[in-house]
């Protein structure tokens, strides 16, 4: 073994980190080598030299003093960032919430006539786009429109399609108001010798 | 470029629960509010640190505020610890950050050199570090001598030599903690203390 490597394992063995076959050899070296013995005495001293130096220093009470006070002082501007932020979620965001909730219902309420517009504009069109779908229901639209054109008065009299099939007519006051209706569609065009098996009377036998 | 002061990297994370760090337990009660166990922390730790920061800065003075900062900096980022580190290695990283930033100064440098021209008369900036008589009273007038020419040679050694050295032979931290503390290898911190005892040697052989 040369005396560089043997100087540094000699690092390593006062670290306790050279294992059992390295250190065996790093003995052997030490035995026959006079000026590595040396250094190993002389890295001895100097390890027992640094452990005698003092490892603490005695603080000054200014020094504590002013280490506490100044984390007091970051304390104290930690609880006023919270209390601020506290504020924020106590106070301010329901205030924000209510404005918002003012201003959408303040725009719902300007948009309301518009809306209306569309539901009537919906309503004149469906009686055209179902009108193809049999002769018997154009003849009832047509009706309708008539009545509808009418200003929703009472019409004197059955339309002339409808007095020549007078079992398809019943002269509610109700269907002077069919355009309200939500079901509008369903009840205009249900006729009533339409037989659905919900209404057939229960036969016990 | 400065280095942040802060917690250590996460690979310096050495495992250590409450059970076997005490001083995890009282910094988890600083992390909770507890200013007392923060000035528990203090009293244990700014001898120490109060120490290093002399022997990295050879000025009583500015060790003085390094540590009111070291501890300052504990505070602060006191949420950012995990308990999963050794409280002893992350407020020693913190020191080390601090201490390296402080020597990296331009000002810093300026006012080094012009103590250094002073050296050889014997004057020195604010009083002398720790008092190797007053610690091992029974010494020999040759060990006191020698106490004091370590600590002079320990003081011009390279900064990272004289950071890995300190925090390795005198505050006790494994080779890994160090490491983390430096922000460089396991290896590096060995081959930065090898350096530091090799030179010591060389400094002082006439007294050892």
């Amino acid at each position: 073994m040369r005396c560089g490597r043997a100087r540094r394992w000699m690092a390593a063995a006062f670290d306790d980190e050279l294992g059992p076959r390295r250190r065996r050899g790093l003995d052997r070296h030490l035995a026959r080598c006079e000026a590595c013995r040396d250094e190993m005495a002389v890295s001895g001293r100097l390890a027992e030299a640094l452990a005698r130096l003092p490892a603490t220093a005695e603080v000054p009470a200014a020094v504590e003093q002013a280490t506490l006070r100044r984390v007091r002082v970051l304390a104290a501007e930690d609880d006023e960032r919270w209390s601020a932020r506290a504020l924020w979620l106590r106070v301010l965001l329901p205030a924000l919430a209510t404005a918002g909730v003012v201003v959408v219902a303040a725009l719902g309420t300007l948009r309301m006539p518009a809306g209306r517009q569309a539901e009537r504009r919906v309503a004149e069109r469906a009686p055209a786009a179902v009108a193809g779908r049999s002769e018997k229901r154009v003849e009832v639209a047509d009706a309708d429109e008539s009545t509808r054109r009418a200003g929703h008065g009472r019409p004197p009299g059955p339309p002339p399609a409808l007095a020549a099939a007078p079992e398809l007519f019943v002269d509610l006051p109700l269907l002077h108001n069919m355009e309200k209706l939500e079901h509008f569609e369903a009840i205009r065009t249900t006729t009533l010798d339409d037989d659905t098996p919900g209404e057939e009377p229960q036969s016990n036998g | 470029m400065d280095r942040e002061p802060g917690p250590p990297a996460p690979e310096s994370v050495v495992v250590a629960p409450v059970s076997v760090d005490p001083d995890v337990a009282l910094m988890l009660r600083v992390q909770a509010g507890e200013q007392s166990a923060f000035q528990d922390l203090f009293q244990k730790y700014s001898p120490r640190i109060l120490q290093y920061a002399r022997r990295m800065l050879a000025s009583d003075a500015r060790a003085e505020e390094l540590t009111q900062d070291v501890f300052v900096q504990v505070f602060r980022f006191r949420a950012r610890y995990r308990p999963e580190s050794r409280f002893s290695t992350w407020i020693f990283t913190i020191a080390t950050n601090l201490c390296l930033n402080e020597l990296r100064r331009p000002e810093r440098q300026l006012r080094v050199d012009l103590w250094d021209d002073r050296q050889d008369d014997g004057r020195r900036e604010g009083p002398s570090l720790a008092d190797p008589a007053a610690v091992v009273p029974e010494e020999g007038a040759s060990s006191r001598e020698l106490a004091r020419r370590l600590d002079a040679a320990i003081r011009r050694l390279p900064e990272k030599q004289r950071a890995a050295l300190l925090l390795s032979r005198m505050d006790g931290l494994a080779y890994q903690d160090v490491a983390g503390a430096l922000g460089c290898s396991e290896g590096a911190v060995k081959a930065l203390v090898f350096r530091a005892t090799q030179s010591l040697k060389a400094a002082l052989r006439e007294f050892l």
